[in-house]
């Protein structure tokens, strides 16, 4: 590969920001969406071809000397691993997905809508290929602006709340991460803060469990971990339905990416001090997730709990240090993009047509809309972990490791997937089955050509992971086996 | 006391440039009706002044005047910033001076005068021609703020101004004395000599001199607790005064500050290396800094003006760029001098783009839906709001990142966390006025589209907000370019 790649796929949607801001009059930024979005995912078709899975490392670098100031040298540089590519894929299918939902539920400002959506495009795609931790933390902050503006201008009735919430918690966990980010840049000043110098660097074990404690406080905001978790319900119920797709399907899945590029590799002592706090927490955060999705009536906010729960599978995962376990969380991580975007878009789609998120306003929708009905149901199942589904195999190998790693964590685990599927087939009898509800009468509920071509990649992923998870396996084998502390699998 | 060589003017070319223009306006004073006039002039002024700055002065260090001026990196860099505010200032006060009937000769005289006396003091080696440097741009700024006679708000702020700078003026002067008076002189390497032989950092006359000195310098740069008089000041004084007070004084005044912490307690001599500043000195820098971003922030919460909002903003940015100082390292000093760049320039198109909506009114109301009305001008305004609150990739973020860089690496772990902590705070100020723009629909439906908004705004302050605007986005994605040159005193 001569032309450099990551840095094509990472600013094209920059560039389609530029087209909006200067040809987009009219219903023309949509489409300039849409072609920009597409000739990113497009883009990435040589990566994946050319992404040779039985290398160790990163591949495609992009390495250009970029701040040179006194002692500070940082280079600008973008690299891919078996663990970033799938996220990278993700951010761009996702993208795509919410120009086709927004196509006609986005009718206000338009222009800046789109505007704002690509710029969250390349913060997504860019975190995920950085490959030193000062440009992560750049995109970290960036993909912050145009999501507070897509949840506060173009959000619910409550939305400026949700907006200014989702900002402070954010910048509060960021700015502490900052300083993190500043502290190992001075105990290592060679490294540039490029990932790979830093794993080969030992650090004293108290530096490290302070900068653990530092990165945590941006990393659990972002996944969201239980206690700082609060503002993901209002932030995704407030959200249009392209920044609840975003938030649900990439940015809390950044927080994760973060303890598996930063936390994991650098601070590994730190990683086992704090291992057991981590996985109480986590299962906190499933049982305790699961127990108030169970309580919502606002649809919205029931798929914005349920994330609570299902990401505290993936740090569950992540914090037994099983390699197959991590793996299994890395896969999940994946799943839950797929899926809880998919869950959001349905919604969104419905709410479009009938302007309510109460549950209670629904009822018997199979009756009119059995093409919806079916691709929920679809849905649905394999966010309860519904086997031949794709969250199946992500949960399965998770509560593999929480039960080598202690008996409990994997007994609550399950009661977690129990409670999971619970909610969601409950909430799916309470939507779709039974007598139609007297308020639907007259409304066209059945999908359009567009809003089933929107949800069918999804669908087809849900399946297709759930069949084939080894797909996406496959690239995780060898950079997890790399991560310090990886207990591995005989 | 040898004779002055005649060549030691030279040293002061840039100054006498300025100064030369504020006489040639004022002795055409009677005559220019057009502001045009006026602004070309001290745009071209400034632009000479910055341009001789680098240009034709030696590459290495040179002083003048028995000792009293000096050329260096340091005063370059600082002149040329100032020379820049000038400019911006002078292109933004294109609608108000207009407007308001201000006399623009008189006016631009003024903001002339006020900037060859901050290139002055930052070129000072000695406490004399500080004092004088600072003196004089003090006194423009008096007139500066009040400069709109007929408007009891601006009368009033231009008083209070006076009353309170008179008084920290009057501290400087009897630290100046004071000091004097323990040491027999007010040269700053005479001073730093006797310092370093003697036990005169425990003699009480030599610490009150030093201590007053503190506050004089505090009070140029608004560092809590010397605060006081800025919101007052911004808030009653025109958006282009109050810019310019903003930027190129409190520039002037960091510049002064690390001036006088280099020169006086960290030269070496006699062979004794001073990395450091003294821990009293450092514990005093880092007390300003931590009281200044803590109350700055935490009361610009409270605003409702914005250019009281943004005068708070300003007191915290002090206590931000004072961060850089407290260890007296050179890449220390450089951090704050990088600090300074990008805060004048960020500051002066949030400035720009007030005075371009000054038919708004000033409060924050005024400010509901204007993504709506001018969604250019709000896209701006975004653009200076994030680069204040210190996001990526905005030049703010740089700026921040390297203070807070120094901070960390000299081990005051506590501070860079209040700081970070306090970067929250100011998150929030600056959004609510973005929320306000992009999140509220606008008050009334004044229809005023884009289009007839450009042609009635000036050229001049396009391009003022232009060039303000490309410096926050390029000096946040390439930050080397621009302050490579910034060279520790």
């Amino acid at each position: 590969m001569t032309y450099p790649i990551l840095t094509l796929i990472t600013f094209l949607p920059l560039v389609g920001t530029a087209g909006i801001l200067l040809f987009g009059r009219g219903r023309h930024a949509r489409w300039i969406a849409l072609a920009t979005t597409l000739a990113t995912l497009a883009a990435m078709a040589p990566l994946c071809s050319g992404f040779d899975k039985t290398k160790s490392g990163l591949q495609f670098v992009d390495s250009v000397a970029w701040i040179s100031m006194g002692n500070l040298q940082i280079n600008y540089q973008l690299g891919v691993d078996g663990i970033s590519l799938p996220f990278i894929i993700l951010s761009g299918l996702l993208t795509l997905l919410c120009v086709g939902a927004s196509w006609t539920a986005i009718r206000t400002r338009d222009r800046e809508f789109y505007a704002a959506l690509l710029i969250a495009e390349t913060a997504m795609i860019g975190l995920f290929a950085a490959a030193n931790f000062f440009l992560f933390f750049v995109f970290w902050e960036l993909m912050v602006v145009p999501l507070f503006l897509l949840i506060g201008v173009w959000g619910g009735p409550n939305r400026v709340y949700a907006a200014v919430k989702f900002l402070i918690f954010t910048l509060a966990g960021s700015v502490l991460m900052l300083v993190g980010m500043i502290a190992l840049q001075v105990a290592t000043p060679e490294a540039g803060l490029n990932f790979k110098q830093l794993t080969g660097t030992t650090l004293d074990t108290t530096l490290q469990i302070w900068l653990f404690l530092a990165f945590l406080a941006a990393f659990a905001v972002k996944v969201p971990m239980f206690p700082v978790h609060t503002w993901l319900p209002d932030a995704h119920t407030e959200a249009p339905t392209a920044g609840s797709v975003i938030l649900a399907g990439i940015l809390l899945k950044m927080g994760a990416y973060g303890f598996l590029r930063v936390a994991l590799p650098v601070l590994p002592q730190a990683v086992q001090i704090f291992l057991m706090p981590m996985l109480i927490i986590s299962v906190v955060a499933i049982i305790y997730g699961a127990y108030v999705t169970l309580a919502q009536t606002d649809i919205k906010r029931l798929i914005a709990y349920s994330s609570v729960s299902h990401m505290g599978f993936v740090t569950l995962g992540i914090f037994t240090l099983d390699q197959r376990a991590v793996e299994g969380a890395i896969l999940q991580m994946i799943n839950h993009g797929v899926i809880s975007a998919a869950l959001f878009l349905c919604v969104g789609m419905i709410y479009e047509r009938t302007h309510t998120r109460e549950i209670k306003d629904y009822g018997g929708v199979a009756k009119t809309a059995p093409r919806y009905a079916a691709l929920l149901a679809l849905f649905c199942l394999a966010a309860a972990g519904f086997p031949g589904l794709n969250s199946f195999v992500g949960e399965f190998l998770i509560i593999g490791g929480a039960f080598k790693t202690n008996a409990w964590l994997g007994i609550l685990a399950i009661w977690g997937v129990g409670l999971g599927t619970t909610y969601l087939l409950w909430l799916y009898y309470r939507m779709v089955m039974g007598e139609m509800n007297p308020g639907l009468q007259g409304l066209k509920i059945e999908l359009t050509a567009r809003e089933i071509l929107t949800l069918a990649p999804l669908a087809f992923l849900a399946l297709y992971l759930g069949l084939h998870p080894e797909c996406v396996l496959s690239y995780l084998h060898i950079p997890v086996s790399e991560l310090p502390n990886i207990i591995a699998t005989p | 006391m040898t004779p002055v060589p005649i060549t030691d003017v030279a040293l002061l070319v840039p100054e006498l440039i300025l100064v030369g223009m504020a006489l040639a306006l004022l002795l055409v004073a009677s005559r220019i009706r057009e502001a045009g006039v006026a602004t070309a002039g001290t745009v071209l002024a400034a632009a000479l002044a910055a341009v001789l700055t680098i240009w034709l002065m030696p590459q290495s260090s040179k002083s003048g005047f028995s000792e009293m001026i000096t050329i260096d990196g340091y005063s370059q860099f600082f002149k040329v910033l100032i020379a820049s505010a000038l400019g911006l200032t002078a292109l933004l006060s294109v609608k108000r001076v207009d407007v308001k009937f201000v006399r623009p000769a008189e006016y631009h005289a003024l903001l002339l005068l006020a900037a060859a006396g901050m290139m002055f003091a930052v070129s000072s080696l000695d406490l004399m021609t500080l004092y004088l440097g600072l003196e004089l741009t003090t006194l423009c700024s008096y007139v500066l703020v009040g400069i709109t006679v007929d408007k009891p708000d601006s009368n009033e702020a231009a008083i209070k101004y006076f009353l309170l700078g008179s008084f920290a003026s009057a501290l400087f002067l009897y630290g100046m004395a004071l000091i004097y008076g323990a040491t027999g002189t007010t040269d700053f390497k005479a001073i730093a000599l006797i310092l370093s032989q003697s036990s005169l950092g425990s003699d009480p006359l030599f610490v009150a001199g030093a201590g007053l000195l503190a506050a004089g310098l505090a009070f140029k740069i608004a560092a809590v607790p010397f605060h006081a008089w800025a919101p007052d000041a911004y808030e009653g004084a025109q958006a282009p005064v109050a810019a310019f007070l903003a930027t190129a004084s409190k520039a002037a005044g960091l510049a002064a500050v690390g001036r006088v912490c280099w020169a006086i307690f960290k030269t070496p001599t006699n062979g004794l290396q001073f990395d450091k500043l003294p821990p009293e000195v450092s514990m005093l820098l880092v007390g300003l800094a931590a009281l200044s971003i803590v109350v700055g922030s935490i009361v610009a919460l409270a605003q409702t003006n914005m250019k009281r909002l943004l005068a708070y903003s300003s007191i915290a940015h002090a206590g931000y760029a004072l961060l850089g100082f407290i260890a007296g390292t050179d890449a220390g000093a450089e951090a704050t001098m990088t600090y300074a760049y990008f805060y004048v320039f960020m500051t002066l198109g949030t400035f720009g783009v007030i005075i371009t909506l000054e038919d708004r009114g000033e409060t924050l109301d005024g400010y509901q839906g204007l993504a709506v009305e001018r969604p250019k001008t709000a896209a701006l305004m975004l653009l200076f709001l994030l680069s204040l609150t210190g996001i990526p990739p905005t030049a703010g973020f740089v700026a921040k990142f390297v203070v807070i860089l120094n901070v960390v690496r000299e081990g005051y772990y506590v501070l860079a966390t209040l700081a970070v902590a306090c970067s929250v705070i100011t998150a929030f100020v600056y959004l609510r006025v973005a929320v306000l723009m992009y999140m509220k629909e606008p008050v009334a439906a004044s229809a005023d589209p884009e289009d007839a908004l450009s042609s009635r705004l000036p050229l001049a302050v396009s391009a003022a907000l232009a060039m303000t605007a490309l410096i926050t986005v390029v000096g946040g994605i390439f930050p080397g370019i621009l302050t490579s040159w910034a060279v520790a005193p």
